[in-house]
């Protein structure tokens, strides 16, 4: 398939002068403001720019984005699988979007009902006790994970004492910047030569010390963590908890749970497992689970219900208090009850078998190619290392997007040299597997000099980031480009 | 046919492929009694159903077609058509963060101009490219305040909303920080310039005001602070449709700027997404959470765009990081620009005087009431109207909402640090939607409260 993004050489808002057109009600002309001078602003140097010239800017910006309406997107623990157009349109939809969140209960019933459902609904998958929608995303729903941990702790009167929280070497970056920001220690457990958690690593680190370990199964690597039950007993026995990162949740969904597993906390990331979109970087959510024993420590308020009444549910005695403004990001948890709501037990279930099948697809093309380090039998993605073709994860990755076909994720797990981590989800044909596979496999034939000149069907070659990093050009500085 | 290997010849074919005639064979390395044998949740229903089942649960809501006066925080603003027309665009819509910029020059460019814009507004040196939500970056900006100091005290002001304080808290709670509280006069609303001065120690970090503050005054003492600040940062929580008409923090001498950004072209949404705004000046730059986008030159010397200064960020310093921030909101950053470049400036100005003007106006109309009290704050509100009440205002919300109209929001719902200086006081909170028909249905209502 041939393929060629749209290049414009758009300038940049700034450069626009064509008048401000947008009509506004309210009050006409310069207006007498009783306020002392020193409050008042004097100037606003922004562009006054027509409608019509915003939305063509903002339109020929779009067609320079590749996104996953566009076809397959494979980065790894990222997820990213089609994002249903009906739940665009339940989103859309008034009667939710025009609610103010400090609004009577009595007057919310229908906003409250979708959280509540949502909340049973991931303790039906995860089997947990109790939820909190309230994390905006999947990192703030570690840190709430870890506060949560903290307080945990405090209360047992052993937090002077639990300082620690072990994390594998394969973990995604955010786990150990949440728990630092926690406060606790971060010690990193090494992985054993299959790819999963080294035990006697993870016995020689875990002590009286010990607040948590936090892990994702399956693993960064996309291989599930078969010894989990002697894990948990582990951690359990040195008293500490048990956390479930649930970015990789779409390998199992359905199939096991880390309610099951022994985990006593879990998030999840609904912009990846329940297919938000995730609007060029977010919003997300992170809700969060946990089960009985930590049901008093959660953020408040969580959605009760009262027979056919939902309410806030402030009574947790041992609340960590508040991580967000209100109640979550609404818009996105309820994108995410449509997407549960339309797939169902039966749905759910399919997806996670097919992702997997996907991802050992790819998986057994590739094998013979490139070194597909650890265990054969991949989740719900697959970590390969380009080191044997002698072309760079990287130049693959550009190579690859001159096709139009995103790239997967790159040099990540860090313990895979010239690692790309391959996550194709289940929403995609054998024919994009294939396109997909077909030129990860060119790129390995190309000459390094060759592969070196990828992209040139883009809008932009390869950038400058050291240049970008040294002028930290950050915002428009007033002049023009003169494209 | 669903979409099954059993039954999708596609799948069959993969699965032949892969070398499987069961699907359990590609789950063998789960232990059998960690396998699930019941997903409690109903079987999956048609996109026909699940959209009537949603919209019969929205029929539960009231508010859309009631009168609104409830702010405090998430405005009822007027937003344009096309800001949902370009953040509902699939390119934009359903793309990752943009991890290989040569295929998201449209996003990167987007978000580049959206820091301009918050960094113009704000009157700071730079802005980040989004945070989460107005209370979270203020939590965010605090832990940045430390960083750079290691200073112990925090003053914050004693009326500060509970919420916003309870989220502060949580992203304090593994630092060596403690919030000091300083006073706000209780006849003006203004903070007390002579508590700061005198909670100021070397051990203070940072001071954080709010304009308008929490109990919705345009605050007059706020531009003083930097005459008394000595070695402290200032945390300006601001409000950024009022920054059309008032100074920007910069001029007064702030050194971060958080904000609630919902008011740029977001939907209320029940309070989320929404958007986090911060700012800062340069020299903190690395100190400073979330995604930054930069201006560079791709290998042909064209202008081109990139996510940069990632030495900071999770995915490569983890436990060292400035922050755990990885998904942020930039749709809503997107949004945010698109507002502010359809309203242009003049446009914002408008917005906001319009805004005071109708706040003026109905503080005057309520004022009036034979209901309200013969003391109201003297400071001037932006968009949250605080009025004294001859009587309890708990239950007033509910008596509005009867009549068919949303507001009069307890002053002790949302700050119990307020309540005790100002009696039974409630809010009603204007936008440039506000009519004068609305404020007379309002008037006419609380007269008989």
């Amino acid at each position: 398939m041939a393929y060629h993004e749209a290049v414009y050489d758009e300038p940049l808002i700034f450069e626009y002068r064509s008048g401000t057109t947008y009509k506004l009600p309210g009050v006409e002309g310069k207006q007498k403001i009783d306020l002392p001078e020193n409050l008042l602003r004097k100037e606003l140097n922004l562009p006054e720019v027509s409608e019509y010239d915003v939305v063509r800017h903002y339109t020929r910006l779009s067609q320079m984005n590749y996104s996953v309406d566009l076809g397959i997107y494979p980065l790894g623990s990222c997820t990213m699988k089609f994002n249903p157009k009906y739940a665009d349109a339940i989103a859309s939809f008034r009667q939710f979007s025009e609610m103010h969140p400090l609004q009577l209960q009595s007057e919310t019933q229908g906003e409250l009902k979708i959280l509540y459902e949502l909340q049973e609904y991931l303790k039906a998958i995860s089997d947990m006790d109790a939820v909190t929608l309230q994390p905006l995303a999947g990192a703030q729903g570690e840190y709430t994970g870890i506060l949560i941990t903290r307080k945990y702790f405090e209360v047992k009167g052993e937090l002077g004492t639990r300082t620690d929280v072990l994390i594998p070497d394969s973990a995604h970056g955010t786990n150990p910047a949440s728990a630092a920001m926690g406060g606790f220690n971060v010690i990193e457990i090494p992985s054993s030569e299959n790819g999963t958690v080294n035990l006697d690593a993870l016995k020689a680190a875990l002590s009286e010390h010990t607040a948590a370990f936090m892990i994702t199964n399956p693993n960064t690597l996309g291989i599930f963590e078969d010894h989990i039950e002697e894990i948990a007993k582990m951690v359990h026995d040195a008293g500490a908890l048990l956390y479930y990162d649930g970015a990789n949740f779409n390998g199992i969904l359905g199939v096991t749970s880390p309610g099951i597993m022994g985990f006593d906390i879990v998030h999840f990331n609904l912009h990846k497992t329940f297919a938000t979109p995730h609007g060029s970087g977010g919003p997300g959510a992170g809700p969060v689970g946990v089960k009985s024993h930590l049901k008093d420590f959660l953020p408040v308020p969580v959605i009760g219900k009262d027979g056919d009444r939902c309410f806030l549910d402030y009574s947790a005695k041992h609340t960590i208090g508040k991580v967000s403004s209100y109640t979550g990001s609404f818009m996105v948890l309820l994108r995410a009850w449509a997407y549960i709501t339309y797939h169902g037990s039966d749905g759910l279930r399919r997806n996670t078998v097919n992702a997997v099948l996907n991802t050992n697809y790819i998986r057994k093309r590739l094998e013979g190619r490139f070194s597909i380090p650890y265990k054969t039998l991949k989740k719900h993605e697959v970590v390969i290392s380009t080191e044997n073709t002698g072309i760079r994860a990287l130049d693959a990755a550009k190579y690859l997007i001159d096709q139009g076909v995103h790239a997967p994720t790159i040099y990540f797990p860090l313990i895979v040299h010239e690692a790309m981590m391959i996550e194709p989800t289940e929403t995609v044909s054998k024919q994009d597997l294939d396109r997909f596979v077909d030129a990860l496999i060119e790129s390995s034939k190309l000459s390094p000099e060759e592969v070196k000149k990828h992209p040139m069907n883009l809008p932009v070659s390869r950038p400058d980031e050291v240049k970008a990093a040294r002028d930290m050009k950050v915002r428009w500085d007033g002049s023009t480009h003169g494209n | 046919m669903d979409d099954s290997m059993q039954s999708n010849p596609e799948k069959q074919e993969i699965a032949e492929f892969v070398g499987i005639s069961d699907e359990m064979e590609l789950f063998s390395d789960i232990p059998k009694k960690f396998r699930k044998t019941d997903l409690k949740i109903s079987p999956g229903i048609s996109e026909y159903e699940v959209i009537s089942r949603a919209l019969s649960i929205g029929e539960l809501n009231r508010g859309p077609d009631m009168i609104n006066f409830l702010g405090n925080g998430i405005y009822d603003r007027v937003v344009p058509s096309t800001v949902d027309s370009i953040i509902g665009r699939s390119e934009f819509l359903t793309a990752y963060t943009p991890y290989q910029a040569e295929m998201s020059q449209g996003a990167l460019q987007s978000l580049f101009e959206y820091q301009t814009y918050m960094a113009e507004l704000t009157g700071m040196d730079i802005s980040n490219s989004s945070m989460y939500d107005g209370f979270s970056t203020l939590g965010e900006a605090v832990r940045m305040a430390h960083r750079i100091n290691e200073k112990r005290d925090i003053l914050i002001p004693a009326n500060i909303y509970d919420d916003k304080q309870k989220v502060i808290e949580s992203y304090l709670y593994g630092l060596p920080v403690r919030l000091v509280r300083y006073s706000v006069d209780s006849k003006s609303g203004f903070i007390n310039i002579d508590d700061i001065q005198s909670r100021i120690t070397d051990d203070t970090s940072a001071i954080v005001v709010e304009m308008p503050n929490a109990l919705g005054i345009i605050d007059e003492n706020v531009p003083k602070i930097q005459q008394i600040r000595k070695n402290a940062l200032i945390i300006a929580y601001v409000d950024p449709v009022s920054l059309g008409m008032l100074s920007p923090p910069g001029e007064y001498g702030a050194d971060i700027v958080a904000a609630e950004g919902q008011q740029l072209g977001i939907h209320m949404n029940f309070g989320g997404p929404t958007l986090g705004i911060l700012s800062f000046r340069k020299d903190y730059v690395r100190k400073s959470p979330g995604r930054i986008i930069g201006e560079t030159v791709d290998s042909n010397g064209k202008r081109a765009y990139v996510m940069t200064l990632q030495t900071r960020e999770q995915h490569i310093r983890r436990e060292k990081a400035t922050s755990n921030i990885c998904t942020n909101q930039a749709l809503m950053a997107i949004a945010a620009t698109v507002y502010l470049g359809t309203v242009g400036p003049s446009g914002l100005r408008k917005i906001a005087e319009t805004t005071y003007l109708n706040s003026r106006k109905l503080k005057e109309k309520l004022g009036g009431l034979k209901v309200a009290d013969k003391q109201q704050l003297t400071g001037k509100p932006f968009s949250d109207v605080l009025v004294s009440f001859r009587k309890d205002v708990n239950g007033l919300q509910e008596f509005l909402s009867t009549r068919g109209i949303n507001g009069g929001l307890a002053l002790s719902r949302v700050s119990s640090g307020a309540a005790s200086d100002v009696r039974n006081g409630a809010f009603f909170s204007t936008t440039e939607k506000t009519t004068d028909g609305a404020i007379a249905k309002l008037a006419e209502a609380l007269e008989v409260f």
